[in-house]
């Protein structure tokens, strides 16, 4: 059994609860424990606190990484910003020797040197590698195969972008996610232009709330085009910016699409027979009881 | 007789306020930008590969485009106030496009870095900073949610801040260290009363 401390961010534990359960299960059917990372806090929003001073982002999300050095653990985690402030500030503070003494100028006020001692993962790519889970042990795992859905995958930006920065090769047509959601039996659809982004991104959603749905209402477009009975992410604030979003939209625009809108791991968890109860889907703003009837 | 060539005064006037003049440039505004955002935007030749990839540009006036011209030739105050600034969600659609190896999402948020030492920032971002500096959380938990967890069978508060207090003290540590909560006070107070 692999081990990693579970860096679980803000949307994840305090709105869809469900997806942190899943993972810790999902996870562990596949070989893979999560440790909680005590006192972990936000990542923090790279949007909001990278806008405001890059320096202060640095330096907060370095003490996150200290907890996890001081685990002696890789730190593992389920959303998209949390990795792009995680991994990037781990990345970048590992090769600029001027960043990390400035971090460290801070941190020893409270005791805490960033030493870049481990790594940073994504859940879903940990799932992805053969080297540690990989596709083939992620079908043995289904005892519910997703049979006769049609579903489409959103990636988000923050994980596979810059692609430069990043290891995940091809971010114009990525085909990585689909990959496991065919594993659980579900058909993956594509759809017209599959890596816009949700909107929700950089502050724009506190800031200009319509302009923020105006993107996300694009993507509903797209994806109503291809029909499709639920879509899939592996980022908590895309989920939120889909699924509550879709309410807004239809408060702001008059539109309404009801599209059930579900993290990777809770389609995972439904896949290996935890119940909708176990997932907490009854959180989500969009109800996905007509997905549910397909597939139970 | 000699002519002077040129538009009639009132439109030469016009044309004339549109221009770029040195007076308004600061060369220094260019180092500064490319020493925070790590990249080159002196590189560009304005092919707009980033405009159009971009997810806001069909919503709205902001065109990165623009601000990688205005970080090129030290347009600070153009740039800097231009409320557009914050219509980026740093996407990197633009970065992962560009030719020339810039990463003009970068030089967006070098750009929001330097308006915000002026303490122009909109209010959302300060407000997320006040409420880590309180919870250790900018999406903190609620008791829905927390009813929620329980049912689940975890823990109502998350094994992070949360469900371990103490450690907020090292946080407001490094957010008092920039001084950024009294910034964020301030700035609220004085929009919002």
């Amino acid at each position: 059994m692999r081990e990693y401390a579970f860096f679980l961010g803000c949307i994840a534990p305090n709105r869809y609860p469900g997806a942190e359960a899943a993972s810790y299960k999902t996870a562990e059917k596949l070989g893979i424990k999560l440790l909680d990372l005590e006192g972990a806090s936000c990542c923090p929003a790279p949007g909001a606190f990278g806008s405001i001073d890059l320096n202060i982002w640095y330096a907060m999300a370095a003490r996150n990484l200290v907890l996890a050095e001081q685990m002696k653990k890789d730190i593992a985690l389920i959303c998209n910003g949390c990795y792009k402030s995680i991994w990037e500030v781990n990345h970048k503070l590992k090769k600029h020797k001027e960043l990390r003494e400035g971090v460290n100028e801070v941190l020893k006020g409270i005791d805490m040197e960033f030493k870049g001692t481990i790594d940073v993962w994504h859940l879903a790519e940990l799932f992805y590698d053969p080297e540690i889970v990989g596709v083939d042990k992620i079908r043995d795992s289904v005892k519910v195969p997703l049979a006769g859905t049609r579903i489409a995958v959103h990636y988000g930006c923050h994980l596979m972008k810059p692609k430069k920065e990043r290891h995940f090769g091809t971010t114009e047509h990525p085909t990585w996610i689909e990959e496991m959601v065919a594993a659980l039996g579900a058909e993956p659809v594509e759809y017209r232009n599959k890596m816009l982004c949700c909107g929700a991104g950089g502050g724009v959603r506190g800031y200009d709330l319509v302009h923020s749905l105006d993107i996300t209402n694009e993507k509903m477009i797209n994806l109503k085009e291809a029909g499709v009975d639920a879509l899939t992410e592996v980022c908590p604030f895309c989920q939120l910016q889909f699924d509550r979003g879709q309410i807004e939209i239809e408060e702001k625009f008059g539109v309404r699409y009801d599209l059930p809108v579900l993290h990777y791991c809770e389609l995972l968890g439904l896949a290996q027979g935890m119940t909708p109860q176990e997932l907490a889907l009854d959180l989500h703003a969009i109800s996905c009881e007509p997905f549910l009837k397909k597939v139970l | 007789m000699a002519r002077t060539k040129g538009y009639p005064e009132p439109l030469e006037k016009k044309l004339r306020d549109t221009r770029l003049y040195e007076e308004d440039t600061n060369p220094q505004f260019t180092k500064t930008v490319e020493k925070i955002s790590m990249t080159i935007p002196h590189m560009c030749y304005q092919c707009g590969t980033c405009t159009a990839s971009c997810p806001s540009a069909p919503r709205s006036s902001y065109r990165i485009r623009k601000f990688v011209r205005r970080a090129l030739l030290g347009l600070e105050e153009e740039a800097l106030t231009d409320p557009d600034l914050w219509l980026c969600t740093t996407c990197y659609s633009c970065t992962d496009r560009c030719p020339r190896d810039i990463a003009p999402t970068d030089v967006i948020m070098a750009m929001r870095n330097l308006a915000a030492k002026r303490d122009i920032v909109p209010v959302n971002f300060l407000k997320t900073v006040q409420a880590i500096y309180t919870t250790g959380h900018g999406v903190p938990n609620n008791d829905v949610n927390r009813a929620a967890r329980k049912k689940l069978g975890l823990n109502p508060e998350p094994p992070t801040t949360h469900g371990f207090p103490k450690y907020v003290k090292g946080i407001q540590y490094i957010l008092d260290y920039f001084g950024l909560k009294q910034r964020a006070d301030k700035i609220i107070k004085e929009r919002e009363g």
